[in-house]
């Protein structure tokens, strides 16, 4: 136990003096510092600006063939908030021209109230400005149709200016909130797991070929090692994650009044405290079942440069389990039979089973069974480990077969 | 104290690695435990140390299997290696806090032992700037800081200038007059020579011959002259088959019998110009030639 404690303190210290570690989490706790004071330092820059068109890039809408000029201005004004709408009765080449001259960026010149044409000189990916020029000349067109039909004026302003109101309950879950946080925690649980994981990994494969194993191997027990390894790399990862979110938490209360309205950014921030506990249990887990294999692959590695290719599998394991996660996110079914299947699996249920309880209700018996599963993972999966360990430390040269391996292991 | 070996086996799958070794060692005496490559010494030391069990035998203590809690094994390996990135006084107290040494007097202990190698401006470098000499006594401060009663050294000399080399024999001699096991495993023979009286010679598993240096050179049978003459060339030329000339100009005669010993030796002092005759006695690397030269 002492021993074990030795290797705890010794491997977590070397973390901390890593200056690659330090100056990952600095970064992070600015780069987060920067985007939740964003608001207030833009606010800041735009009070001193006066507000002006200046900058709006200009729209011109040729309308030569109606007589309802003020009502298109008008309009499109309201319609395209972003543009400088002028109207103008200019010829065809003369608004091309300066469209390719970019004194105008975009140009629509209507032939009658029901048909236009659009000039842009780059059609963006993203333009949506034809949607909704039809939708305001759609409109135009009705109130001038009701209109010639007798219609008064104040009642066509009534039909049109009728909104519908809706209100939406959620009894389960709602994934409009909780789709971002969710999606961030699991990067998180992604990055970390992946990180460090594969550090213990290096880690070892480094003890190895530096030979300080030789002398490590004769003065600790192999289970002391790599339990004092894992668990070290587990904590520093923890810390790491607590130092960035927990940043993100202090600088969001510190800048509370700018954000909101921000939907995205309140419901990370407001989600609720017991799934925290579940990410932690499940982060503490799952990256026990993977820097366990992580530390294992790597004492079976003489040589540093291979051990890329020897943790290839696991990571290809741990990212597929990512893609189906994040996939079935998006397609907003997070309890579909693959999902249902993962959150069982040792090697997936950490994202999976946290996914669906973010994400949609989970029975608790559910939850249970896949914590239980994973915990005798671990503890299988970490003697299973130690024993590769005790055994791939004193090999040297190529990299053992998985039979001669296991045959090792059996006798070990 | 002494440490016993008794009927060693081990096996790596299919292989036989040791096919029962048994020797012993007692305190305040220097034992050498010889062989070529792949004879077997690694995984006995290992074995002693208890990195991995024997198949079949037994590791004792004044005749009990040796239990770790007490004794206290240091261990030199013969492939070197540290952290190189670290400060040498953390990894120097982390190891000795390994060996079960409590923080105050790990630290108290590794400065005695820079100190005393006169490493102690490096206390706060990084391994790596280190010269490979210097590095080498760091290194075998991680074998005695903790106090061992076995000292187990596998080529301690084998990169070390002979200023080092001196240092190192010193500290190895005042060890073995405290009265501590010393296990040497080197193929440098001239070092065995010096500091070992029991040797084991290991070949394809098992030990071939072991026992008293003294006795071991003693009891070759002593049927060879060596004759130092300026007229080596008659000699050989005159007594034909049964001499040779030797890389230093001297001649070796081989005897048919020892008895003819003293025969031959007043011929030749009767023929010829003679400087020196003597009784060929075998130095260890001629004997371990003979016993590890063909591996079996």
């Amino acid at each position: 136990m002492k021993q074990f404690s030795t290797i705890l303190k010794f491997e977590l210290k070397s973390y901390f003096q890593k200056k690659v570690f330090i100056g990952v989490t600095i970064f992070l706790v600015l780069l987060i510092a920067v985007v939740m004071f964003s608001p207030q330092i833009f606010q800041m820059f735009s009070e001193n600006d006066t507000e002006s068109n200046e900058s709006k890039p200009v729209m011109v809408v040729v309308a030569s063939v109606s007589e309802n000029t003020e009502i298109i201005k008008q309009s499109f004004s309201e319609a395209f908030t972003n543009y400088d709408v002028h109207i103008s009765k200019e010829s065809l080449d003369e608004v091309k021209n300066q469209i390719t001259s970019q004194k105008v960026e975009c140009a629509f010149v209507l032939n009658s109230l029901t048909s236009y044409d659009y000039y842009v000189n780059n059609l963006s990916l993203y333009d949506t400005n034809t949607q909704i020029a039809d939708e305001v000349l759609q409109n135009i067109y009705r109130m001038d149709e009701m209109m010639k039909n007798g219609i008064p004026v104040e009642s066509v302003q009534q039909i049109f200016d009728t909104g519908i109101e809706h209100n939406t309950t959620s009894l389960g879950k709602n994934q409009m909130q909780n789709f971002f946080y969710t999606y961030i925690m699991i990067f998180a649980l992604y990055m970390v797991i992946l990180l460090y994981g594969q550090m213990v990994a290096t880690n070892v494969a480094s003890e190895k070929s530096s030979r300080a194993m030789e002398l490590l191997i004769t003065s600790a027990k192999p289970v002391s090692m790599m339990f004092g390894k894992v668990i070290a790399s587990c904590l520093a990862g923890l810390i790491q994650l607590v130092a960035v979110f927990g940043s993100a938490y202090l600088f969001y209360n510190l800048n509370k009044t700018y954000w909101e309205g921000n939907q995205i950014i309140e419901s990370i921030f407001n989600m609720p405290l017991e799934l925290l506990v579940y990410m932690i249990v499940f982060f503490i887990l799952g990256f026990f079942v993977y820097a366990f294999l992580y530390g294992a692959i790597g004492s079976t590695v003489s040589k540093l440069e291979d051990i890329n290719t020897s943790v290839m599998p696991l990571t290809f394991l741990f990212v597929i389990a990512f893609v189906v996660v994040v996939f079935s996110m998006t397609s907003g079914s997070v309890d579909n039979i693959l999902m249902f299947i993962c959150s069982y699996i040792p090697f997936t249920s950490p994202m999976a089973m946290f996914t669906r309880i973010a994400m949609s209700t989970v029975p608790i018996y559910e939850i249970i069974i896949s914590i239980v599963i994973l915990i005798a993972s671990v503890i299988g999966i970490g003697v299973i480990s130690a024993k590769i360990y005790r055994v791939g430390v004193l090999l040297y040269g190529t990299t053992p077969k998985i039979s001669s391996l296991l045959k090792a292991i059996k006798k070990a | 104290m002494e440490l016993e070996l008794r009927n060693l086996q081990k096996n790596f799958g299919q292989k036989e690695v040791l096919k029962g070794i048994s020797f012993s060692t007692e305190g305040g005496k220097a034992f050498g435990l010889l062989g070529r490559n792949g004879a077997g010494k690694t995984t006995s030391i290992r074995i002693i140390m208890g990195v991995f069990p024997a198949d079949s035998g037994e590791v004792l203590i004044d005749g009990k299997p040796i239990d770790y809690n007490k004794i206290q094994i240091g261990y030199l390996p013969e492939e070197r290696g540290l952290y190189p990135k670290k400060k040498i006084i953390d990894q120097l107290v982390y190891f000795a806090l390994l060996k079960n040494m409590d923080y105050k007097s790990a630290v108290k202990s590794v400065d005695y032992w820079l100190n005393r190698l006169g490493m102690s401006e490096y206390r706060n470098k990084r391994l790596d700037t280190l010269s490979k000499g210097n590095q080498q006594k760091i290194q075998l401060i991680t074998t005695l800081a903790h106090d061992p009663q076995i000292i187990i050294l596998d080529e301690p000399f084998s990169g070390l200038d002979p200023v080092n080399a001196m240092v190192l024999k010193d500290v190895v001699k005042e060890q073995i007059s405290k009265g501590k096991i010393v296990l040497f495993s080197s193929h440098q023979m001239n070092y065995i020579e010096e500091f070992c009286d029991k040797i084991a010679i290991l070949n394809g598993g098992k030990v071939v011959l072991q026992g008293e240096l003294y006795d071991i050179k003693r009891n070759y049978v002593r049927d060879k002259l060596i004759v130092r003459s300026e007229n080596a060339d008659r000699i050989v030329k005159e007594l034909g088959k049964c001499c040779s000339l030797t890389d230093t100009g001297e001649v070796k005669i081989q005897l048919s019998s020892e008895e003819e010993k003293q025969n031959m030796m007043k011929i030749l002092t009767e023929k010829y110009d003679i400087d020196e005759i003597k009784v060929f006695e075998p130095s260890l690397n001629d004997i371990f030639v003979e016993y590890a030269g063909n591996q079996g």
